[in-house]
C-alpha cells in the first residue's frame, strides 16, 4: 500500500474579486514506503502547496490526500511524521534544546528516552555546544540544523521535508544529503521538495515534476533521463516543461 | 489534556521571557503606589482614593495584559510561522486554542497576584483594614480579565492584530456602558429597534456585571450570590468565546 | 475533506440564550441588591460615559479639587463639584454630608444679606435630602439633615422628623441624643424623656441621667 497517497487533489486559490488561482490541478501521486521522493518544479508550481494539504495546514478544493491511510488531520498518524518547513523559524526565546523538548512532549514520548534522543540529535546536526545559545542567536544554517534535529525528534517513519537544503553551503547541503541517504537505509520514507536539481539528483529515487499546478511526469529517476533522453536532471526538467508549454499552446486549452 | 498544558505553559514561558510583560507590570506598581500621593487628604477620603486607583490600575494593566497577551499568543505563531511545525505534530487545532487559553488564564493568574499582593502590602501599611469585599472586587476583577482574554484570543483566529486591538478597546468601552445603553433603550417605544438593542444587549459582553469596586469602596454590600451568579455569566462567556474561537481556528487555512 | 465544523458555531450561538438568562438574573439580583449604577445625565456626558468604567477615579479627581477650593476659600467653586461627585457616586456618604455642611454652614457665613445666607441654608437642606433618597437604609443622612435642621435652622419639627428615621437604623449613640434634644426644643418633654432613657445604658448616661432629672423637675434642660 502507497504510504502517501492522493487522489485528484485540487487547491484553487481565490484571490480578489473573482480572480483565481490554481496551486494544484487534480494531482495522483504515489509514494511507496521506503522511497526517497522528489516533488519538484519551479517557484509557484504547487510544491509548497501539495505539501501544506498533506499535512493538513491548507484544505484542498476538491479531491483527496492520505498519509499512512488516514486524513492529513488524524492526529494518531502525525505521531509519525516529521516536518521540516522552508525557511524555518522557531520561538526565538528558546534554546535548541527546549525547542526539542517541547516538541519532543508533544509526542508523548517518555521523558528518560526523550532526553538522550534530544543529545543523540544535536550530536547528529553539530549543534551539541550550543545547548544553552537562544534560538534568536542562531545563523540561517544552525535554524535548518535544529529544524532537523526537530523533525527527527519522534523518530518518524515519514520525514516530509519543504526545501531542505536553502540557505545551506556546500557542506551543510552534503550532510543533509548523507543524513537524508542514512535515513532513507534505515527505513523511512521520505518526501522532499526542491528546486536545487543537483541536490536532487543525488539523493532522491524517484521524483515527479510539477508545473503550475500540473504533474507533468512521475518516476524513477533513470527511466525518466532514458524517456527523455536527458543527459542530466536539468535538462530533464527543462524538457518535461518545454513539452508541456506546447501542448498548452497547440491545444490551446489548460487543464 | 495533556498537550493542552504543554502548550499551555510554552505560551507562559513565552511571556515571561518577553520584556513587555515586565514593563506593564512595572507601570502598574507605580501607580499603585502612586496613590500614596493622596497624603494631604483626610484618612477617610485617602482610603477611599487608594481603593479606587489600585481596582482601577489592576483592572486597567490587567485589560492591557490580557488583549496583547491573547492577540500575540496567536498571531506571533502565524507570523513567525512557528504554526506550521506545531500543527504538524499530534496536536489537534483545538488542543492549540485551549493551551493559548489556559497559558493565559495563568499569565493573568501570575501577574494578578503580584499586583494583588502589592496592593493588599499597600493598605495594610496605611492601616486600611482588609475585609473580604476587597476580595470579592478582587476576584471579579479577574473574572472580568478572564472573558477579555477570551474574547481577544477569538478575535485573533480570524482578524488582524490592528483590528483586534481596536474591537477589544471598543468592546472594552461599551462593555462598561450597556446597563447605561439598556435603560436608555427602556425609555423607546419603537419595538423593532427594542429587539435589536436587546439581541445586542445579550450578545456584548456585559463588563459592568463585573465592576462592584464603585460599591464595595463606599460600603455597600455585596451579597456571595451576586458575586456567583456574574461567575457564571463569566464562565459561560468564556465558553462561547471559546467555541467561535475554535471554529474559526479550524477552518483557517495557514 | 473538511470535517464538519459547523455544529460548534452552532452551540456557541445557542449559547447566547441560556446567557441571557443569567444576565437577567444578574439584572434581578442587582436591583435586589442596590447595586444599580444610575443613568448618569450631566454637562459633558461624553467625558463621563469614557469614564464611566471608573467613576470613583472621576468623583476622586474632582474631590481634590473640592479640597483645593476649601483651602483657598473659594466656597462657591465647590458647589457644582458636590453635585457631580454626588451624581457619580451616589451612594459616598461623605460626599454628600460634606456638601450639605459647606452649603448650609460655610458658603452663607460668606454672604452679606440675610435672604442670602437663607437660600444657601435651604441649598444645604435640599442637597442632604437628596442624598437621603439615594441612601434611605442607614442612619447618616438622615442624620445630617436633622442635625442641620436642629443646629442651623433651629427648625425642631423638621429635626425631630429626620432624627426618627435616622435612630430607626443602626448607628452610634449621638443620633439618639441629638433626638432627644430636638424633641424638647420641640415641646414633645416627654418624648424627650423616653429618648433620654434609651441612652442610660450607653456612654451617654451621665448626660442621659442629668437632662431626665432636669426635665421632670423644671421642664426645660437644653438652654
Amino acid at each position: 500500500m502507497a504510504i502517501i497517497q492522493t487522489k485528484d487533489l485540487t487547491k484553487i486559490y481565490t484571490i480578489g474579486r473573482n480572480k483565481t488561482v490554481v496551486g494544484l490541478n487534480h494531482l495522483n501521486l504515489t509514494i511507496e514506503e521506503g522511497e526517497l521522493f522528489g516533488i519538484l518544479g519551479p517557484n509557484g508550481s504547487g510544491k509548497t502547496t501539495c505539501l501544506k494539504l498533506l499535512l493538513g495546514t491548507l484544505f484542498p478544493t476538491s479531491g483527496e490526500a492520505y498519509i499512512m491511510g488516514k486524513t492529513p488531520y488524524d492526529v494518531e498518524m502525525k505521531q509519525h511524521v516529521g516536518f521540516l518547513p522552508e525557511n524555518p523559524y522557531y520561538y526565538e526565546y528558546l534554546t535548541g534544546k527546549e525547542l526539542l523538548l517541547f516538541y519532543g512532549k508533544l509526542f508523548d514520548i517518555d521523558k528518560e528516552v526523550l532526553k538522550e534522543k534530544i543529545e543523540e540529535l544535536l550530536k547528529l546536526v553539530g549543534l551539541e555546544n550550543t545547548k544553552k545559545l537562544s534560538l534568536r542567536h542562531y545563523s540561517k544554517g544552525m535554524l535548518e540544523r535544529i529544524g532537523l534535529a526537530a523533525s527527527l525528534i519522534n523518530d518518524p517513519k515519514i520525514l516530509i521535508l519543504d526545501e531542505p537544503t536553502t540557505g545551506l553551503d556546500p557542506i551543510g547541503c552534503r550532510d543533509t544529503r548523507n543524513l537524508l541517504i542514512q535515513l532513507k537505509d534505515a527505513g523511512k520514507t521520505i518526501l522532499l521538495s526542491s528546486h536545487f536539481l543537483s541536490e536532487v539528483e543525488r539523493v532522491c529515487t524517484r521524483i515527479a515534476i510539477l508545473h503550475k499546478g500540473v504533474l507533468l511526469t512521475t518516476g524513477k529517476l533513470d527511466e525518466l533521463m532514458d524517456k527523455y533522453k536527458s543527459v542530466n536532471l536539468e535538462d530533464l526538467f527543462i524538457k518535461t516543461i518545454d513539452e508541456y508549454e506546447e501542448k498548452i499552446q497547440t491545444q490551446g486549452v489548460a487543464q | 489534556m495533556k498537550k493542552t498544558w504543554i502548550l499551555a505553559w510554552n505560551t507562559v514561558r513565552e511571556s515571561f521571557r518577553k520584556k513587555t510583560t515586565y514593563i506593564i507590570i512595572l507601570f502598574a506598581l507605580i501607580m499603585i503606589a502612586a496613590s500614596e500621593f493622596f497624603a494631604f487628604l483626610s484618612a477617610q477620603e485617602q482610603t477611599k482614593m487608594i481603593m479606587d486607583t489600585s481596582f482601577a490600575v489592576i483592572e486597567f494593566f490587567g485589560f492591557l495584559l490580557a488583549m496583547f497577551g491573547s492577540i500575540t499568543a496567536v498571531s506571533s505563531e502565524i507570523e513567525k510561522r512557528t504554526i506550521y511545525t506545531l500543527l504538524t505534530k499530534p496536536i489537534t487545532r483545538t488542543n492549540f486554542i485551549l493551551g493559548k487559553y489556559l497559558g493565559m488564564f495563568f499569565i493573568l493568574l501570575i501577574n494578578f497576584v503580584i499586583m494583588t499582593i502589592f496592593f493588599l502590602l499597600l493598605i495594610h501599611f496605611k492601616k486600611i483594614p482588609i475585609n473580604i469585599a476587597i476580595f470579592k472586587t478582587l476576584f471579579l476583577i479577574f473574572m472580568e480579565l478572564l472573558v477579555i482574554a477570551s474574547i481577544s484570543l477569538a478575535l485573533a483566529t480570524f482578524t488582524s492584530d490592528a483590528f483586534n486591538i481596536i474591537a477589544s478597546c471598543f468592546l472594552y468601552i461599551i462593555g462598561h456602558l450597556t446597563s447605561y445603553g439598556r435603560q436608555v433603550i427602556e425609555m423607546t417605544k419603537n419595538i423593532v429597534i427594542k429587539g435589536l438593542a436587546d439581541m445586542m444587549y445579550t450578545i456584548l459582553p456585559n463588563y459592568q456585571n463585573f465592576s462592584i469596586r464603585d460599591k464595595v469602596v463606599v460600603g455597600i454590600p455585596v451579597p456571595w450570590q451576586y458575586v456567583l451568579i456574574v461567575t457564571g455569566y463569566g464562565i459561560m462567556y468564556i465558553v462561547i468565546a471559546l467555541l467561535i474561537g475554535i471554529y474559526f481556528f479550524r477552518t483557517r487555512e495557514i | 475533506m473538511k470535517q464538519k465544523i459547523w455544529p460548534i458555531l452552532l452551540i456557541a450561538i445557542l449559547l447566547f440564550i441560556p446567557l441571557g438568562f443569567i444576565q437577567n438574573q444578574i439584572n434581578y439580583e442587582t436591583v435586589a441588591d442596590n447595586l444599580q449604577t444610575n443613568l448618569v445625565l450631566m454637562p459633558g456626558e461624553a467625558g463621563d460615559m469614557v469614564l464611566a468604567g471608573f467613576k470613583g477615579i472621576a468623583a476622586d479627581l474632582l474631590w481634590i479639587n473640592v479640597e483645593n477650593y476649601w483651602h483657598r476659600g473659594e466656597h462657591f467653586k465647590m458647589i457644582p463639584l458636590f453635585y457631580m461627585v454626588t451624581l457619580l457616586q451616589p451612594h459616598w456618604i461623605l460626599a454628600w454630608s460634606l456638601g450639605g455642611w459647606h452649603m448650609a454652614y460655610n458658603v452663607p457665613a460668606g454672604v452679606k444679606n440675610i435672604q442670602g445666607k437663607y437660600y444657601w441654608y435651604q441649598q444645604g437642606i435640599q442637597f442632604l435630602k437628596k442624598g437621603v433618597s439615594y441612601n434611605s437604609s442607614r442612619y447618616d443622612l438622615y442624620f445630617e439633615t436633622g442635625w442641620t435642621y436642629y443646629n442651623k435652622g433651629e427648625d425642631y419639627s423638621n429635626a425631630v422628623k429626620y432624627l426618627k428615621q435616622a435612630v430607626i437604623y443602626p448607628g452610634p449613640d449621638y443620633v439618639k441624643d441629638v433626638l432627644a434634644h430636638a424633641y424638647e426644643k420641640d415641646g414633645h418633654i416627654n418624648q424627650a424623656i423616653k429618648e433620654w432613657k434609651k441612652l442610660l445604658h450607653t456612654d451617654f448616661k451621665g448626660v442621659a441621667k442629668r437632662m431626665i432629672y432636669d426635665l421632670n423637675t423644671r421642664g426645660w434642660a437644653t438652654p
